[in-house]
């Protein structure tokens, strides 16, 4: 009878699992990091065909439509970090996010269904990208408490953080490496974590590398410090105003 | 089937097998036969009534739909793919080619405003279309069918249809047992919610007005 109990409540707790479980209990990808064959940058056949497309910000509001359910009409996100901000994120990040969690490379079983090839076609998602790495918000994201930051910014400098990512959290265009700065505490820190564990699917090898001399402590520093850094467009503004 | 090279028809005897096997499988197809638009538009206000609003809140209103969308749920239900006992006893004696006319006609016609809601429900349903559900990762319902419930090209009107149908639909994309949305968006979104929130959600979706002109 226990058994048949049991039984009962893993039945009823399964989709549940499946639905958290990048939150709870992330998984490592099969396809991704850490698998055989895995290679970073190398690109996909759809990567080959969506960077050969020219994208259009018009059309690519109007695609991400099917986007703002959970990034919002302004694509800033949720601040406490459950779905990231993407006002300003270049395009060849978005290429490269949507494309591999399509493709299985980062497991999110959240953004899965959303991502697609109904959802978005491969000249939608070009389209997307250009739409993103123009747009703006006004609205504030979610920032740490502020309690570490000087830690954080000596933890982001003296790593090689800069290296890729920039002195402003710019990243980089044509790495691609992402825009850090000014994003979500909650979606910082979480990354982070799971490019530690290994989870993070599509993960640059030498990231990993790099974050595993972090304690949790450390990668709670520099989400509050990279959360508390403005919009990097503001940031190179003011350096070329100097 | 043999062709002869220099020519791009089939030789005599498969022609011939093919109209015998026409003939002989021809009591198997269901007789569709195209008649008038008017004639045809009677049997589908008997349900959905005339102006496609229909007075019976099991039965959705047709109404300002989108005329590719009707098509392609006429379609579905002809296939099997979409599942419905009503329908799939109506559907078969409607012609494929007679699809695009209804469809025209219903999306042309003016949306009525639905029911009376229950508006401390409504209110809860209205967060989670406007918001979404975080936690559990529902996305909000007016990033694919607007704030105003008007959808789009891809995804349908939802404004002022009836709650009872809005509640059945979600609960068979949730169950599975609709399952004609393009690659399971909306199969993703019915698993999330429960049926307390589904419920709320229907409430709202009564009281929104969809576009205004």
């Amino acid at each position: 009878m226990i058994k048949i109990r049991l039984l009962l409540l893993t039945l009823l707790l399964a989709p549940l699992t499946a639905v958290f479980a990048d939150v709870a209990d992330a998984v490592k990808s099969p396809k991704g990091y850490g698998s055989k064959g895995y290679v970073w940058g190398k690109l996909l056949p759809e990567q080959v065909t969506v960077l050969k497309l020219t994208g259009d910000p018009v059309r690519g509001k109007e695609a991400f439509r099917g986007c703002r359910g959970c990034h919002k009409a302004d694509a800033a996100g949720v601040t406490d970090g459950t779905y990231p901000r993407l006002t300003g994120q270049h395009a060849r990040v978005v290429i490269k996010q949507v494309t591999e969690v399509r493709a299985g490379i980062r497991v999110n079983p959240k953004m899965e269904p959303f991502s697609a090839d109904h959802a978005v076609s491969p000249q939608e998602i070009a389209d997307i990208a250009v739409f993103l790495a123009t747009a703006e918000t006004t609205r504030e994201n979610g920032k740490g408490d502020g309690d570490a930051v000087a830690k954080g910014k000596k933890l982001y400098e003296q790593g090689r953080c800069r290296n890729c990512h920039g002195t402003y959290g710019e990243g980089d265009a044509d790495g691609p490496y992402p825009v850090i700065a000014a994003q979500h505490y909650g979606y910082l820190k979480r990354e982070m974590e799971y490019i530690k564990k290994g989870i993070r699917g599509n993960s640059h090898p030498d990231m990993v590398r790099a974050i595993r001399n972090y304690s949790h402590e450390d990668i709670d520093a520099m989400a509050d410090y990279l959360s508390r850094l403005p919009d990097y467009r503001q940031s190179l503004a003011e350096r070329k105003g100097k | 089937m043999c062709m002869k090279p220099d020519q791009s028809r089939p030789c005599w005897q498969c022609g011939l097998a093919l109209l015998v096997s026409g003939w002989l499988l021809s009591p198997l197809v269901a007789h569709a036969q195209a008649v008038p638009l008017a004639e045809r538009l009677q049997l589908c206000a008997g349900c959905h009534n005339p102006d496609g609003n229909s007075s019976i809140p099991e039965n959705p209103n047709l109404s300002g739909l989108d005329a590719d969308y009707i098509v392609r749920q006429l379609q579905d239900f002809k296939s099997g793919s979409r599942k419905s006992p009503v329908m799939s006893g109506i559907i078969p004696m409607i012609d494929d080619k007679e699809f695009p006319a209804l469809a025209e006609f219903f999306s042309k016609q003016k949306p009525k405003p639905g029911a009376k809601a229950d508006a401390k429900l409504a209110a809860q349903g209205k967060e989670i279309y406007d918001e979404g559900i975080v936690g559990s990762a529902v996305p909000a319902c007016s990033g694919c069918h607007n704030e105003d419930g008007s959808g789009t090209e891809k995804y349908p009107r939802i404004a002022g249809q009836h709650s009872s149908y809005v509640i059945q639909q979600l609960i068979n994309f949730k169950s599975g047992e609709r399952a004609n949305d393009v690659k399971a968006v909306m199969r993703a979104v019915a698993k999330r919610m429960n049926e307390k929130e589904i419920r709320a959600v229907a409430e709202y979706v009564v009281t929104l007005k969809g576009a205004q002109e």
